[in-house]
């Protein structure tokens, strides 16, 4: 036989090779089983927005996060500031050093209600768990009704590079400066070591997710976005004094 | 037109055929894998374009990944190129509009490609290079849609 022709018969034969229906179906079985997988994996770690988490003293409704920081209720005709911060944000921590006096100052003259919303995403970015732990701290501190006391004194222990985080015995510290003693700080602990507020944590960076909240600091005023326009801590109060009815 | 002169007036084609290839299965294979590990910042990220809601953009961003990745193998072995292509050339083109509507609508993100996304500084965006970038992935899907035969292919082994 030629060595042509050999060839010839060969390719005129019916292809003998894999069927292609079965293969195409073995790898469309696996791409859908992955995504499934993925996606059961993903949903698994979120909040299951119950409402059955333990909220801490002083919490708004459980679906919108936030925790009223004024000791005092706000005057009748006072506007609603709404703040979202991560403890580990470096611009949240610039933020609170620019803005904090001024809004603390507001917040004691019942001239703002100030809903604080202590967000946790950084520790994905991050991948460590500090703004959850703060974040949980600071509601334990809210429960003692120390809420700003204990917030003002993790901004200004605020480590200087982002992602190295606060250690213990600064979150213990805190409680401390916080001015959080005698029983109340037993409970503060108990609080604290328990994660009492962990799902609160978590339903709150959800809640804020839902509102569309991607960035921090974020400070809506009676629900409208104004962080863009604060350039002084005069710039603020003058939005809060137009907006007092 | 005998055999030889088809192979030769192939080769050309099939060479571009496989380096468009590799370029697509590369990147898909390298967007997915900087963000399979870490799903909730995928999630994070597909929500920050604000498009889909809450809960479909979180099954987007956990689903994103890992389609991204087994695409991007298929074509690097060559195995059901087109249909591979489609996929990869489908993902491009809703990205780019993606990353278009953003722009349109001002927001500042990052586009969350290859990991991280969500809010950054309106100095720090990045729309037109990001855009260009997906132009150009989805013109080597477009390649391999029209012309799937590519020389080192696992097609051209198992199936002729």
């Amino acid at each position: 036989m030629r060595p042509d022709a050999k060839k010839k018969i060969a390719a005129a034969a019916p292809k003998k090779g894999p069927n292609p229906v079965i293969i195409g179906a073995v790898i469309a079985a696996v791409v859908i089983v992955a995504v499934v997988v993925a996606i059961v994996i993903g949903s698994s770690g979120k909040s299951g927005g119950t409402g059955a988490a333990a909220q801490p003293s002083g919490a708004v409704a459980a679906d919108a996060g936030g925790i009223v920081a004024n000791a005092v209720p706000a005057k009748s005709n006072a506007p609603t500031l709404d703040l979202y911060e991560d403890f580990q944000c470096p611009v949240c921590g610039q933020f609170e050093k620019a803005m904090g006096p001024s809004i603390t100052t507001m917040v004691a003259a019942g001239e703002v209600k100030l809903i604080v919303h202590t967000l946790s995403f950084l520790d994905d970015n991050l991948k460590n768990d500090f703004s959850k732990k703060t974040a949980n701290a600071v509601a334990c501190a809210a429960d003692a009704g120390k809420f700003l006391e204990y917030h003002a004194a993790v901004f200004a222990a605020q480590p200087a590079q982002e992602g190295a985080g606060y250690t213990d015995a600064q979150i213990t510290e805190f409680a401390n400066t916080a001015g959080i003693t005698g029983p109340a700080l037993t409970t503060w602990q108990r609080c604290t070591s328990s994660g009492q507020h962990a799902q609160y944590v978590l339903d709150t960076q959800t809640a804020a997710e839902k509102a569309g909240v991607n960035s921090t600091p974020t400070l809506k005023l009676d629900g409208k976005d104004i962080t863009k326009t604060l350039t002084t801590p005069e710039s603020l109060i003058t939005q809060v004094k137009l907006a007092t009815k | 037109m005998g055999l030889r002169s088809h192979w030769d007036a192939g080769r050309l084609p099939d060479a571009i055929g496989v380096l468009t290839r590799l370029i697509l299965g590369v990147v898909l294979i390298w967007a997915g894998a900087a963000k399979v590990t870490s799903p909730a910042l995928s999630a994070r990220a597909v929500r920050a374009y604000q498009i889909l809601p809450y809960d479909l953009a979180g099954y987007v961003g956990y689903a994103l990944p890992v389609v991204e990745v087994l695409v991007g193998l298929l074509l690097v072995i060559g195995l059901f190129t087109r249909a591979s292509a489609v996929v990869g050339g489908l993902l491009m083109v809703a990205f780019i509009i993606g990353i278009s509507s953003a722009w349109a609508r001002g927001l500042s993100i990052d586009c969350g490609c290859f990991g991280g996304g969500g809010t950054i500084a309106a100095a720090q965006t990045q729309y037109p290079l990001e855009i260009l970038r997906d132009i150009g992935v989805a013109a080597c899907a477009a390649w391999l849609v029209v012309r799937p035969r590519t020389a080192y292919s696992l097609d051209h082994h198992l199936f002729g």
